[in-house]
Formats: structure tokens, C-alpha cells, sequence
């Protein structure tokens, strides 16, 4: 299954240079529907250099769900996480085959400018990296950036994001405020809000929890149930018992493949593959 | 019983030790054996090094107070005079120093000097910051590796040489183009401007490459482009490094002396037309320095005016240091004091209207108006204004490096058809023909090595103590501020201080010991500022996990602190060397005009490369300026290997870093 290149090109010099694939209409060929709502990759490798990073990596992730990606460390599930945004291009001397079907569009294509892209597909680091201002111009800061000048409207988006992203009651009097003062879940779920303001469709979550103690990785966990409803949530994560509560699929990688990839009932409670159950059980090596 | 006190380790010292505690009686009650070897322990070597670390830092003081004391004392004498007083010199229009009725009102110089810092800020700032982010941002690793040294030697170039290039090419085409006077400010602005930029770009450039690159990911993921996250995340993150960068600048341009000396002129008008002919205060210290000036009040005059500068430039300073340390400590937004009250009242009238009047608003009302919801910029126009803002940051950093390559021309052009071993080995004269330099060269270069002899084990073992042993108490606060409020001292006033302090008090006469004494007074403060930036830059994990070990703190700092943070401060000492040896107002007072011989003891009178460079640049005639500029060109070699030797050094360094 490969993109329309031309009807997209066609599409893409009618309007705006800088709009986003996503948002010109493309007429859905029949039978293909099933996959406007899922994000599909297929055959994508990453190369570090000349080190392979991810091996031919193809998989479905639907949308308005949570999927999670495990495996132990090095087995390039971050370096997968980070394609869906483009986060790759960052880093010099990567590079990506293959292709991401999204919304009629292909995520890798050259065509495909990745700064409004992040725009749809938001993402959350591992460490939190709240930027060195006051809480309020952590989150306003995606929204200024995209234009949005007006004090009352960026308020507004504000506090929601925040409402969202179940900060607002702890940070409301303090707005002002360094967001270098909170503490590091607090720190987490204000970068998730800072993720939410910009309205993406899609929430890149890796490791979130990895440098948080539990009870603030058991409030992102919350969070993330939730935000589920809403969003396309893919999340990478070290922590198995992390992934079997809050995701509905689970992919196993090893060594830059994919082993498994399946719900995440199935995958923890009866995997098909025996390297899957071993790494699950914790008896690796 | 010793299978429990002794460590088992094979290493025979650490035995040594524990016997040694064993041996002392266990009077502690309940004292479990098993514990004394934990007790505290004295080490001797250690805390004599710490000691001499202190020292070092409260060098500073020392510093400071005979700073203080020596303008204050000269001031004193200059007042004590019947013909002078306070509010006349402090409100007077007229600096007439010499002649039958001498007139001393500052007003004229003090105008002078403002004309001149804030004219060469206003050029300096938007070029050097702009350069910075181009350098750290949008420039290519390689392109950076050449860029940075290029802008590095521009800081390396020694006032003197500005100078000549402000009298000798600049000023002859302001004048005919212009019409502006034989001398003229804005000679000296121009070329102060560049002079000031490789401090604003050096330094901006490194704030900026510090910034964690989370920060930029955290950006970009959220759909910034480059040029985005670089002016609003990188920028105002790295905001304190960029004042403080902005404001070694001011400081550079309020004390600079032989470029204002040579080019601005020596007569004291009142007037900030920048065509016409001023005297910044650091020009009236220099004038009297070179003699020009009859001995008497009008020499004590210059105490007080040192004093005043002293003042000024330790008040921006002061008011700069405390915005520096609020920015750190705020992490960017202060959250107290009168800026944040101001931002919150701000943010009160915004919801009641007043900000809402604002263009930026009206703007924003017309835009949601038009697309009936959210109001989004296309990203055309996002682009457009990245490309705008990268090609002028990318131009900034051109004309720096145009402008280099403009002075290096003029001055080899000129320069280098003079030079031969004549030249070389010879000795000077007062004619230009048989003219040679060779007591001058080696007077600078044992007045070099000298001055780094006292610097660098002073600035460095400062700065080790401020970062790694001092604790982050009032006192320690202050001391660094004094540090860097020394290091903003005009350098004009080091040669006053040198003179009333080592050549007459001391008693060390006009001779290579008080010239090489005064450099490093001047010097050590920038060893101790830019090693100081070198050790925060070594990750404090290195530390703990040293410290976690068992490792004593001086051995985490010998073992993995200092060598880590060695190509920063092989920078500073370089930067250091480069203004010690090209620096030519605080050794004015105390170098000789002219001499035979070469200096063979500390205390033999000598002559400097710059100083040597003003006199004859001064000259009215132009075969001297063509010794000047040979003399330059020599000068120049000279610091080009030095710096060609540091950059290699650190760069190889970094390159190996792994962090």
C-alpha cells in the first residue's frame, strides 16, 4: 500500500505552501477507510550512521487508543517513537526508510515539512523539559508560536490545557512563577499540558514516568487513561506493569524488530512468541 | 579485632592511617571500635591547599581596597587644592587642566565618555548577539570550529591596534566623506563597536551552546521551527549569560583608553555630535600619563577622575551583577522584586483594558476577526520570518568577519615592507630609518611571562575556591561580586593604582616588576571569571560520583573537576595573556618612552610592543606610522601563535568530550 504521490502533490499545490498535508481533504479511495483511522507503519528503518537502529519495523496503531511499545534498553523503541514526529531529523547523521501512513499522508516524505507536523503529533521526553519561564508562558509558549497574540484567548487555552491535564489546582496562584520551581511529576503533567495546548491528535509519551516516583507516575498514568478518549496516545515505557495498565496494544521489540505486536492482554497473559514470554517473565538472556 | 578495623585493602597507606587512629585513645563512652575509622580526620595537605585556594580568592579584597584606597588618596589631594572644589568639578562645563586659570568641571569628559560607550553599544549588541545565535544555532559544526577562533582573534587584537586603525584609516575617511574633525568620536565608536563585538559574541555563544538541547527537542516537538526555538527558548535561557556578555561589553567600552586616546582627541568638548573632537575621561588619565600635562594639580585631577569612572563603571557593574544573579536564580522569570510586581500590575491592566490597546492586541482582535476563531499564523509567513532573522544573524557574523579581514589588511599592507632583521634586532631611534624594536620585543615578552607568573595560579585558585569549596553564603556571593566588579575595573585606573602603589609606594620604581604587577592585578579577574564559567560547565554528577567513592573533595576536583573544565580555562588564560600583552593604558604610567637597552633584571625600566606602537602612531610623522604598523604586525605574530596554540589545545579537547 503505498500513498497517492501525485493526487498528494496535486493536493498539496493548491493551497497553502506551509499547510499540513493533513488538512487538505483527500478524496479516500474505497476500502482504504478502516485505515484513515489508524496510523500504519510499514517496512521503516533507522540508521545511526551505519549502525541499524530498527529493522523493518511494519504495525498498525489505531486511533483514540494507547499503545504501548516495550523491550529492553537499546532496542530502538524510542528511535521508533521519535520517526512519528520527525524528532530524528534533529540528530545528525540519521536516517529513516520506509514510510508512516497518516491521514492519507506519508509522515517520512521529504514533502511532509515537519514543524506543522509537530503540531499534530505532540510529544512528552523522558526527563521533563518545562523551559525556563513562568508556568504560564511554559504553556502559551506552543500557542504564541503559532501566531495566537490575543491575552484573553491564550488564557483561556491555558487553563484548560492545565484542567486537563489535572495541573490547574496546584499551580493556579502561582501562574506566574518559574516552572523550574515545581516538582518533577508536577514538571511532567505541566509538559503534557504544554503538549495539549497546541491541540495535537496524537501524544508521543517516552518513558514519561522514568524519573518520577510512583505516586506521580500513578497521576500521568491517570492522565493518560484518560487522555485516550481524545487522543492517539503511543507510549514507550521500561515498566511492564505500566504498559498492561494503561495501554489496549502492546508491541515487543528486540534489538531494533518487532517481535510481537498484539493486545495487550494477549501479549502479557498468553504471547505468541517465546522471546516475548521471556522478556515478560523476566527471564532474559 | 583487626580483620574488623583494618579496610581491606592491599593499599598500604590507608593501613598507615588506621593504625594511627587506633593509636589515639577511644575516650568516646560507648564508642564502638569498629567506628573510629570514620572519625573525622584532620589532613593537613588538604586544608593548606584549601587555605591557599582562600587566599587567592580574598586576593580580590586586597585588590579592591588598594583600588579604592590609592583614587581615594589622590582624589583627596586633587580637592585639597584652593582653586579646585566638589561642585564645581562635578557640575562644571569646562576641563580646562592646564594653562594660567585651570577650570576643572568633569561634565565635558564624562559626556565624552557616555557618547562613546553608548554609541558603541548601540552597534555592538544587535552584531554580537545576532552573530552568537547564528554561531551556536544555525551554523554547522564546521563552520563553527573556523568561526570561533576568527572571532576569538578579533578579541585577541590589542586596543593600541584599533587605535591605529581609528586615526589611520578611519578617521581620514570620516573627515573627507564627513567632514568630520581631525579627531572625532565616531572613529572611536566605529571601531570600539568591533572591538566590543567578539566579547559579545564569545560569550552569548557559549551561554547559548550551555542551553540543555531537552529544551530545543521540548520546542521543536511542540512544532517551533529553528529559528523559533532559537529567539524564544534559547535566547531567553540563556538571557543571563548574554547581559553578562552585553554588560563586559559596556565595561570594555566605558574604561577602553588608547583607541579614544588615539582617535577621539584631547581637547574636552561638550557636545555629542559624534563628528566632532571629544575627551572620554579615560583619555584626560591617559593624557597625563604620557606627560602631556604639566605636573601638579591637574595629575592629581586624573586621580579624581579615575575615581569617578571607578564609580561609574562599579555602579553599572553592581546594578548588572544584580540582575545577572536574579535571572540565574529565577530561572527566568524573577519572581520577586520590583520587575515581577511591574509584570503581575501588567497583567492586571491587561484583563481591564489598558493592554488590550496595544498594537500587538489590536493586531490580534483584526486577526481573529478575519478567521472568525483561532487566530494561527501561516506557516509562510513563520518561514519568512525565519529566513529574514537567519540571514540577518548570518550577516551580523559577516560583517565581524569582513571587518577583521579589513584591519589585518590595512595594518600588513602598511607594515610589512618594514620588517627585517634590521628591524628586528635594531634598536630604537629617533630616526625612522635606522629605527628597530628588539629591546621592545623583549621587554613585552618578559613582562608576559611575568604577569601570567602572578595571574594564573591567583586566578585560577580563586576560582576553584568560589566553585568548588566556597558554600553559597553571603560572603561568598559578595566575594564573587567583587571579582567581577574587578574584572569591569577600567584598566586606566590599574595604571594609576600601579603607579601610586608599586612604582612610588613600593618603591619598585618605573621597572618590568611594577609593570608585570599592575597586568596581573589587571589580568586575574578574567582568569578567575572565565574559569570559574569553565568548572560550572563540568556536570555535577562528576563530582558526586567521585565524592561517592570516598574520594576527598580536593581529590574530585584535582581528578575530574579541573581536567574537564581545563579547556575553559586554558580560554580564559589565553584571553587573559592576550590583553596582558596588548594592553597598553595601565603600563602608559610606568613603560618607558624610550630606551637603548633591553631589560636584564625585575627591576630595570623596559620598553612594551603597544606602548612603543602609541607613541609612534602619535607621531606627526608617517614613516613612523610605518614602524607603527610593522611594530603591530610583529606584535600581532606574536599573539596569533599564542592563540593558534590555545584554540588547537582546546579544541582538540573538545572534541574529545564526551558529555
Amino acid at each position: 500500500m503505498t500513498v497517492p504521490e501525485t493526487a498528494m502533490n496535486r493536493a498539496r499545490e493548491e493551497t497553502d505552501p506551509g499547510m499540513l498535508p493533513s488538512q487538505v481533504r483527500m478524496p479516500s479511495p474505497p476500502g482504504t477507510e478502516r485505515r484513515d483511522s489508524m496510523i500504519s507503519i510499514e517496512g521503516v528503518s533507522v540508521f545511526y550512521g551505519a549502525k541499524q537502529a530498527i529493522r523493518h519495523v511494519s504495525l498498525e496503531v489505531p486511533e483514540r487508543s494507547v499503545t504501548a511499545f516495550i523491550g529492553p534498553s537499546g532496542c530502538g523503541k524510542s528511535t521508533l517513537l521519535r520517526c512519528f514526529n520527525r524528532m530524528n531529523d534533529e540528530i545528525p547523521g540519521c536516517r529513516t526508510e520506509g514510510s508512516i501512513i497518516w491521514k492519507g499522508m506519508d509522515i517520512l516524505s521529504r514533502e511532509v515539512d515537519p514543524v506543522p507536523l509537530r503540531r499534530k503529533i505532540g510529544m512528552v521526553f523522558q526527563k521533563p523539559n518545562p523551559f525556563p519561564k513562568s508556568i504560564h508562558d511554559n504553556i502559551a509558549y506552543g500557542l504564541r508560536i503559532g501566531g495566537m497574540r490575543d491575552r484573553s484567548e491564550i488564557d483561556a487555552l491555558v487553563e484548560r490545557s492545565l484542567r486537563h491535564a489535572a495541573l490547574w489546582d496546584e499551580v493556579k496562584d502561582r501562574m506566574d512563577e518559574s516552572a523550574m520551581g515545581l516538582s518533577g511529576g508536577q514538571q511532567q503533567r505541566l509538559c503534557i499540558a504544554r503538549t495539549l495546548a497546541v491541540e495535537p491528535e496524537v501524544i508521543l509519551m517516552d518513558e514519561p514516568c522514568s524519573s518520577l516516583d510512583p505516586i506521580a507516575t500513578g497521576k500521568i498514568e491517570d492522565l493518560i487513561y484518560h487522555l485516550k478518549r481524545d487522543y492517539t496516545v503511543i507510549i514507550v515505557t521500561h515498566n511492564m506493569q505500566q504498559a498492561a495498565r494503561v495501554s489496549g496494544l502492546t508491541g515487543f521489540f528486540y534489538l531494533g524488530e518487532l517481535i510481537e505486536f498484539d493486545r495487550t492482554k494477549q501479549v502479557f497473559e498468553a504471547p505468541r512468541q517465546e522471546l516475548t514470554e521471556r522478556y515478560i517473565t523476566g527471564r532474559f538472556g | 579485632m583487626d580483620g574488623v578495623n583494618s579496610p581491606r585493602s592491599p593499599d598500604g597507606m590507608a593501613k598507615v592511617q588506621c593504625i594511627d587512629v587506633r593509636a589515639k585513645p577511644n575516650n568516646r563512652p560507648g564508642g564502638a571500635q569498629g567506628a573510629t575509622q570514620f572519625k573525622r580526620r584532620v589532613r593537613p595537605a588538604e586544608t593548606l591547599i584549601v587555605w591557599l585556594l582562600f587566599a587567592a580568592a580574598s586576593f580580590a579584597i586586597v585588590i579592591s581596597a588598594i583600588i579604592i584606597w590609592t583614587l581615594a588618596q589622590g582624589s583627596w589631594e586633587f580637592f585639597a587644592d584652593p582653586r579646585v572644589n566638589l561642585w564645581g568639578f562635578l557640575t562644571g562645563t569646562r576641563w580646562v587642566p592646564n594653562g594660567g586659570q585651570p577650570e576643572f568641571g568633569v561634565l565635558p569628559l564624562l559626556s565624552g565618555t557616555v557618547l562613546i560607550a553608548g554609541g558603541t553599544l548601540l552597534i555592538a549588541t544587535p552584531l554580537g548577539v545576532g552573530a552568537a545565535l547564528f554561531m551556536s544555532e544555525f551554523a554547522g559544526r564546521r563552520a563553527r570550529s573556523v568561526l570561533k577562533p576568527v572571532i576569538e582573534l578579533l578579541a585577541g587584537i590589542p586596543s593600541v591596534v584599533y587605535g591605529f586603525f581609528a586615526l589611520l584609516v578611519i578617521s581620514p575617511y570620516l573627515r573627507t566623506n564627513f567632514g568630520a574633525s581631525y579627531f572625532n568620536a565616531l572613529s572611536a565608536i566605529i571601531v570600539m563597536s568591533v572591538m566590543v563585538l567578539p566579547i559579545i559574541v564569545s560569550i552569548s555563544d557559549d551561554a547559548m551552546r550551555a542551553v540543555p538541547q531537552h529544551l530545543r527537542d521540548g520546542s521543536a516537538a511542540l512544532g517551533a521551527t529553528r529559528w523559533e526555538t532559537a529567539t524564544r527558548v534559547v535566547m531567553p535561557s540563556a538571557s543571563s549569560g548574554i547581559m553578562a556578555s552585553i554588560l563586559l561589553g559596556l565595561g570594555r567600552a566605558l574604561g577602553e583608553t588608547m583607541v579614544v586616546t588615539l582617535a577621539a582627541g584631547s581637547v574636552a568638548h561638550l557636545t555629542l555630535n559624534p563628528l566632532h573632537e571629544v575627551q572620554p575621561m579615560t583619555a584626560y588619565i591617559a593624557q597625563v600619563a604620557t606627560s602631556d600635562i604639566p605636573p601638579g594639580v591637574a595629575v592629581s585631577a586624573a586621580f579624581a577622575v579615575g575615581l569617578l569612572l571607578f564609580i561609574i563603571t562599579y555602579v553599572v557593574n553592581m546594578i548588572a551583577g544584580g540582575i545577572v544573579d536574579r535571572i540565574k536564580r529565577g530561572g527566568g522569570m524573577a519572581n520577586q522584586g520590583p520587575t515581577h510586581r511591574l509584570w503581575r500590575a501588567m497583567r492586571g491592566w491587561s484583563t481591564r483594558g489598558i493592554y488590550a490597546l496595544l498594537p500587538s492586541q489590536r493586531r490580534a482582535r483584526a486577526d481573529r476577526r478575519r478567521t472568525g476563531g483561532r487566530s494561527e499564523m501561516s506557516m509562510a509567513r513563520r518561514y519568512r520570518a525565519a529566513k529574514l532573522g537567519q540571514a540577518t544573524t548570518a550577516a551580523c557574523l559577516a560583517f565581524a568577519v569582513l571587518f577583521l579581514a579589513t584591519i589585518m589588511w590595512s595594518v600588513l599592507s602598511e607594515g610589512i615592507g618594514g620588517i627585517d632583521w634590521r628591524f628586528l634586532k635594531g634598536f630604537p631611534s629617533s630616526r625612522p630609518n635606522l629605527a628597530g624594536i628588539y629591546p621592545v620585543i623583549m621587554g613585552s615578552v618578559y613582562l608576559m611571562l611575568l604577569t601570567m607568573l602572578f595571574a594564573v595560579p591567583l586566578g585560577v585558585g580563586a576560582a576553584v575556591y568560589l566553585n568548588e569549596f566556597a558554600r553559597d553564603t553571603r560572603g561568598t556571593r559578595l566575594l564573587r561580586r567583587i571579582i567581577q566588579n574587578l574584572a569591569g575595573v577600567p584598566s586606566i585606573v590599574f595604571g594609576l593604582v600601579g603607579l601610586a602603589v608599586f612604582v612610588r609606594t613600593m618603591g619598585l620604581g618605573p621597572s618590568l616588576l611594577a609593570g608585570s604587577l599592575t597586568l596581573a592585578i589587571m589580568v586575574m579577574p578574567i582568569i578567575v571569571v572565565a574559569t570559574e564559567e569553565a568548572l560550572r560547565g563540568v556536570p555535577g554528577l562528576f563530582r558526586e560520583a567521585a565524592l561517592s567513592l570516598g574520594a576527598t573533595r580536593w581529590q574530585a576536583v584535582r581528578a575530574h573537576v579541573l581536567p574537564n573544565a581545563l579547556p575553559g580555562i586554558l580560554t580564559g588564560a589565553v584571553l587573559a595573556l592576550s590583553r596582558a600583552i596588548g594592553e597598553t593604558a595601565p603600563i602608559l604610567f610606568i613603560a618607558a618612552v624610550f630606551s637603548k637597552v633591553a631589560p636584564t633584571g625585575l627591576l630595570d625600566g623596559f620598553l612594551a610592543l603597544p606602548v612603543t606602537i602609541f607613541y609612534w602612531t602619535r607621531h606627526p610623522s608617517v614613516a613612523f606610522h610605518d614602524l607603527a604598523a610593522s611594530t603591530i604586525v610583529v606584535l600581532l605574530a606574536i599573539l596569533l601563535t599564542l592563540n593558534a596554540f590555545a584554540i588547537i589545545v582546546r579544541q582538540r579537547a573538545e572534541s574529545r568530550r564526551l558529555w
